[in-house]
């Protein structure tokens, strides 16, 4: 408790920073006081939406893991586990090979509630939805998706590139419009899943045990399924299913702060905008502008290793 | 003491999506008493108290305080009725403080803190279930009987007039079962309705008031202990034997399991095999409950008035041969023995302690016929320490087994002596 009001502040000021230091760093170089011929054209009118569009991506993707993970009782569990990210990866596919690249956001956020709602329709058609059961569903779902966007790439010919690099997420095009829809999914839904703290601590020991302590867990589920799924959807379609960021942030909170919700809800909300921004800094400015899901990949996915290694005694 | 009824369930039927588990139950809970559910596994006892709690959806009435439980918002329940799960999942590492504290949520709204009252009201929980050292601890760190008790005391914490337990003692050791229940036990006293699911037969005579009785979904027995508690019942709805007795201490019912092979309903036999069981000081007690459910033709030997084994002779209707206690066995009564020896097709001689007093039952044995005759010897003794007869008595028993008695330390023995037999009565030595 004492070491949650220093965390957040601390998380503010770092993310500030952070939003300031990396709108300042680029290939093209530019100091934080520059007269060079078009560096504002650089500094505002490309990186500046690039930096807050993986802001609030990274974010997004972060509170939506958290949410998902005491919704499921499972800290292993990531936000794209009902078939978002291969949901959205199929919507872009399909925009790639049959529109040649427009509408590409739109298909993406189309293909990602798409296969929620298939998951869901699936797993609940009995009428009550354990959580076992959407957690499988989600799973096979994926794999049939991820079938049909393999399927795709082998008879894409020339779009092969365009396919592969969406699949490996990144913020090439980011517009100031992309982080303004990012902004708008992420600032509603995030505090949504603020306000439900509590409700999210008592899910994450079970929704029976929610039920005795007085939670409306059913609602309490939707609410928290609905609002991810929004953040989820909202995220791959602006930069792809970036990996990691929603699998891991929520861990690095727990660690610092523990894991009461009212607390890792906004911490991971500013520790994943924070991460991601770093990460997509990194890759434009020293790796040729790489896809950001290689980086977080490469970095998250040795911690998250370490991570299960540990488990059992912290966590 | 408010008599009042709390929980109310008529017709109560719930279960899963294919099988219907609790069938029309109906039954109603007063304000302080402490009732325990039992029932075989499986019977349906942790479904009724899921259906109870609302978190299984079920038909009937169930109503709290007179209220349909349906039109209850999920807070409002929260703050009427606690349950404590058998055990839960741990996948984050709260402290106990803070699992404890969810207790409060039903009170809170979801835009303010939990208020100082909260935390006072918690900490006070935390001591009366002897926690309060684990405050800070990780859960996951817990074991799982210190889980249990955490599990217990966020109950306690919501401040509810009724508290449904799952087996709340499976994972606790005997100091801590015992203190459980007797907080539970204290709560009903102030007025809470305190409903339990019991695996512990002889816990739930122990502290409870009441027990209602679950096979196959449906009440069977519904009463105090003493009423629910009988070996009959228990065979009847378990198929497991038992003999009852008073507990020495507290004075209440409690059982003991007899060692038996599996106890299939009894067969009916056709023409039932006489069986003599000679016993005392309460040696007999079990044998005459278990071979009086199979249906032989029983009689007991010379008892004393006061014996434990006349005690439960009478009560299953078996006929005995009464005497005074610490009386000298009369002639008569020992020619009463001779005629129900020679009657009978088996006689079993349940070893208890032997004085000059009672010595010439042996031999009356011994005249009989030593080959229908099998000796009970619990395993481990030695029939020295049934001698109060300066070894009068432990030879006249060896001399018994060495003419041709059978002799065997178990129940089950008892069991395939008697099954083997035929109904001829085995040749007469003279």
């Amino acid at each position: 408790m004492t070491r949650t009001i220093p965390l957040i502040i601390g998380l503010a000021i770092a993310t500030v920073a952070t939003i300031v230091l990396c709108t300042f760093i680029g290939p093209a170089g530019f100091g934080f006081v520059s007269t060079a011929p078009g560096a504002a054209d650089i500094v505002g009118g490309i990186r500046l939406p690039r930096v807050l569009a993986a802001f609030f991506v990274g974010a997004s993707l972060a509170v939506a893991g958290a949410a998902m993970q005491s919704l499921f009782r499972n800290p292993m569990a990531d936000p794209y586990i009902l078939g978002t990210s291969s949901g959205g990866a199929l919507g872009a596919s399909l925009a790639i090979v049959f529109f040649g690249g427009f509408f590409v956001p739109i298909f993406a956020w189309i293909g990602a509630v798409v296969a929620i709602l298939i998951v869901w329709s699936i797993a609940g058609r009995k009428g009550v939805i354990s959580v076992e059961t959407l957690l499988l569903t989600g799973i096979a779902v994926s794999f049939f998706f991820s079938a049909i966007v393999s399927f795709l790439i082998a008879v894409a010919g020339q779009n092969v590139h365009q396919i592969l690099f969406w699949l490996m997420g990144g913020f090439w095009n980011a517009s100031p419009g992309d982080a303004m829809l990012a902004a708008a999914i992420l600032i509603p839904a995030g505090a949504l899943l603020f306000f439900m703290g509590r409700d999210l601590n008592a899910l994450s020991l079970g929704e029976e045990t929610a039920a005795h302590l007085g939670i409306d867990a059913t609602r309490a589920r939707w609410i928290v399924l609905g609002a991810s799924t929004l953040l989820v959807a909202g995220a791959v379609s602006i930069a792809g299913s970036i990996g990691f960021i929603g699998l891991v942030t929520p861990h690095i909170v727990r660690m610092l702060a523990g894991p009461d919700n009212r607390i890792v809800i906004p911490a991971s909300i500013l520790a994943g905008g924070i991460i991601l921004v770093i990460s997509d800094t990194l890759a434009r400015t020293f790796f040729s502008d790489l896809p950001v899901g290689i980086i977080t990949a490469f970095i998250g996915a040795p911690f998250f290793i370490w991570l299960i290694y540990q488990r059992g005694t912290t966590v | 003491m408010n008599k009042k009824t709390t929980l109310n369930a008529g017709n109560l039927s719930a279960g899963y999506s294919v099988q219907e588990i609790v069938k029309s139950v109906s039954c109603s809970f007063t304000a302080g008493t402490f009732t325990g559910i039992i029932g075989p596994n499986g019977s349906g006892k942790t479904t009724l108290l899921r259906a109870f709690s609302r978190v299984l959806p079920s038909s009937g009435i169930l109503e709290l305080d007179g209220k349909p439980v349906a039109g209850f918002t999920p807070a409002e329940l929260g703050m009427a009725l606690g349950f404590v799960p058998q055990d839960e999942a741990r996948p984050f590492s709260y402290t106990v403080m803070q699992v404890v504290l969810m207790a409060r949520y039903a009170r809170t709204s979801r835009f303010s803190s939990l208020t100082p009252a909260d935390y006072d009201r918690c900490h006070a929980v935390l001591d009366e279930t002897g926690i309060a050292h684990l405050k800070d601890r990780s859960i996951r760190a817990l074991s799982g009987g210190e889980w249990q008790r955490v599990l217990i005391a966020r109950a306690l914490a919501q401040d509810t007039k009724v508290l449904l337990l799952d087996e709340p003692t499976s994972h606790l050791d005997l100091s801590h079962q015992s203190d459980a229940l007797a907080l539970m036990k204290a709560l009903a006293g102030t007025g809470s309705t305190i409903l339990g699911v019991f695996h512990d037969l002889n816990l739930a005579a122990l502290y409870c008031d009441r027990l209602i009785m679950i096979r196959e979904g449906s009440l069977v027995a519904d009463g105090t202990p003493d009423e629910v508690l009988t070996p009959e019942k228990i065979r009847e709805v378990y198929g497991a034997e038992v003999v009852t007795a008073r507990h020495p201490a507290t004075g209440r019912t409690f059982l003991m399991p007899l060692s038996t092979r599996s106890c299939k309903t009894p067969d009916v036999q056709e023409t039932p095999i006489r069986v003599l069981v000679v016993s005392g000081g309460g040696s007999g007690a079990g044998l005459l409950h278990i071979l009086a459910g199979r249906g032989y033709d029983l009689s007991a030997g010379i008892l004393a008035t006061t014996d434990t084994d006349y005690g439960v002779a009478q009560a299953l209707g078996i006929p005995s041969i009464p005497i005074l206690p610490f009386s000298q066995i009369p002639a008569h009564a020992l020619e009463k023995l001779r005629g129900m020896a020679a009657r009978a097709d088996r006689i079993i001689l349940s070893v208890h302690p032997v004085s000059a007093g009672n010595l010439p039952v042996l031999s009356v044995l011994h005249d009989v016929g030593p080959v229908k005759v099998i000796v009970h010897l619990p395993e481990g003794r030695e029939f020295v320490s049934y001698d109060f007869a300066k070894g009068a008595a432990a030879t006249a028993m060896m001399d018994l087994c060495s003419a041709g008695a059978s002799c065997t330390g178990t129940y089950d023995g008892i069991l395939v002596f008697l099954e083997q037999s035929d109904h001829k009565i085995p040749p007469q030595p003279e």
